[in-house]
């Protein structure tokens, strides 16, 4: 997707690709940039039209996304953010919570969702944050860490413990209680706002408990998360495509021993890798935007995996863009050493890569038999 | 992927319900489990797989399983989710939202 192509206003794609080196620097990216995105129902772009929404498709939200991502991967962190707690809503709220909640989403509101704790992160069943029902109300109390977003939202859905379930609750940031403490210096997607969020005794009213009741954690963070690995995933393009237009365009101008470096083999192997790798996560993403249409139960599955492949494509092809442009990427700001930074956090964030690989090595041992006689028929 | 999209409210037949959610628990744990074994508590299906069957039901049956029936007692055995069918679809035939 060009800037011309994407949804959005064309000087805000300038702005997002102009000052992007300098936010990363910043380690923030300006409110007003934020909110107009907001307001303009990009950063949660396939909520419904009924809500405020763009009600875009998975593959069009997913381009989007690839978009933002190929110029600036702390912006599109707020994006994936953004899409999940209203992913979320969605899925868990009632019809009540959904058009209390998304239109403050598409409206220029920014959110975020918090999984992790210090005690609990790729073993999301440790959580020790809990809510519990006080009067005609409820009180949450514990510590989220490592919140993307966090330090920027109006809204933060907070998941937690409640009596033998959990509930992912929507607190805003401004209740008494609420302590949002910025990660101070993060390593990659330095602008995304990365937060720990403390609750204490923070009383909210019932109706903010996502759908009312107490659910299942295992259905509530796999739902929640599945949005977030298909922005992840996407964002993992993004990094590949703005890394193969600046190493294509460097390669073809910059000059060494006589010709252009793009002509040196060992330069063009980088450039090779780069454009394989972009066209490998390219392909996941686009195979698993296809189930998430079709509503097909194979969304589950090709969404990890397409988490999986691009952040390791990402972090394969940003190590062969920066090795290719060398002192020219080697700033902190430029596109290439944010992506350099920027991916490896990908391989971490939304179910590491160890935890990926156990949900599809899990998922090919209990199909193996099917899988040898569907092409065994064939 | 047999896909029997149904844009009608007619009620279906629990029996065939049963069956078509067996066989879709048969091709994706290479096993086929009695309409009333608990699924999770041996072992066949892991949070993965229960929103796999959240999106199976679904598409299967023109349903939306929203946040109150995300419940683990809904999706424990075929029966309870044959069940979870029937009140879905009875309560989009009359109109009634959570």
């Amino acid at each position: 997707m060009s800037d011309a192509s994407a949804p959005g206003r064309q000087d805000t794609w300038d702005l997002v690709r102009r000052d992007a080196g300098a936010w990363d620097t910043a380690g923030e990216i300006p409110r007003t940039v934020l909110s107009e995105l907001g307001a303009a129902g990009l950063l949660c772009a396939e909520v419904h039209k009924q809500y405020g929404g763009l009600g875009l498709t998975s593959r069009d939200s997913g381009e989007l996304t690839a978009h933002a991502g190929s110029l600036c991967s702390s912006l599109r962190s707020v994006m994936t953010s953004q899409g999940m707690a209203a992913w979320t809503i969605q899925r868990l709220g009632t019809a009540e919570q959904r058009a209390a909640f998304l239109p403050r989403l598409t409206g220029g509101r920014l959110a975020a969702v918090a999984f992790s704790e210090p005690d609990a992160g790729s073993d999301l069943g440790a959580m020790s944050t809990r809510v519990r029902h006080d009067g005609d109300g409820v009180v949450l109390d514990g510590s989220k860490t490592w919140i993307t977003a966090a330090a920027y939202a109006d809204l933060i859905v907070v998941v937690a413990r409640s009596g033998d379930g959990a509930a992912a609750v929507v607190v805003p940031a401004d209740t008494p209680g609420v302590r949002i403490e910025k990660v101070a210096h993060p390593m990659g997607c330095r602008a995304a706002g990365h937060a720990q969020v403390h609750l204490e005794g923070v009383r909210l009213p019932a109706a903010n408990v996502l759908g009312g009741g107490a659910l299942a954690l295992p259905f509530l963070i796999t739902t929640a998360l599945a949005y977030g690995r298909m922005s992840v995933a996407w964002g993992c393009v993004g990094i590949l495509r703005g890394c193969l237009a600046a190493v294509t365009e460097h390669a073809a101008t910059r000059h060494q021993f006589g010709r252009p470096i793009g002509e040196h083999q060992l330069v063009a192997r980088r450039i090779a890798e780069l454009y394989a790798a972009e066209r490998v996560a390219t392909g996941v993403c686009r195979e698993a935007a296809e189930h998430w249409e079709a509503g097909s139960p194979s969304l589950v599955i090709s969404t990890v995996l397409a988490k999986h492949v691009s952040a390791t494509q990402a972090v394969q092809g940003s190590a062969s863009a920066l090795q290719a442009m060398a002192s020219a990427a080697a700033v902190d700001g430029h596109v290439v050493a944010r992506a350099y930074r920027d991916a490896k956090l990908m391989e971490i964030i939304e179910g590491s890569s160890e935890i990926c690989q156990l949900e599809l090595a899990r998922h090919a041992l209990a199909t193996r038999r099917t899988t040898a006689r569907k092409e065994s028929a064939q | 992927m047999t896909h029997e999209q149904h844009t009608s409210q007619a009620p279906l037949d629990t029996d065939a319900v049963i069956d078509r959610i067996t066989r879709f628990v048969a091709e994706e744990t290479r096993t086929t489990p009695d309409s009333d074994q608990d699924l999770f508590t041996t072992g066949l299906a892991n949070s993965m797989f229960a929103m796999q069957l959240v999106v199976f039901l679904e598409q299967t049956y023109d349903v939306t399983v929203a946040g109150p029936d995300l419940q683990l007692s809904n999706f424990r055995t075929i029966k309870s989710m044959a069940a979870l069918v029937d009140r879905l679809r009875a309560q989009s035939a009359t109109g009634t939202d959570v």
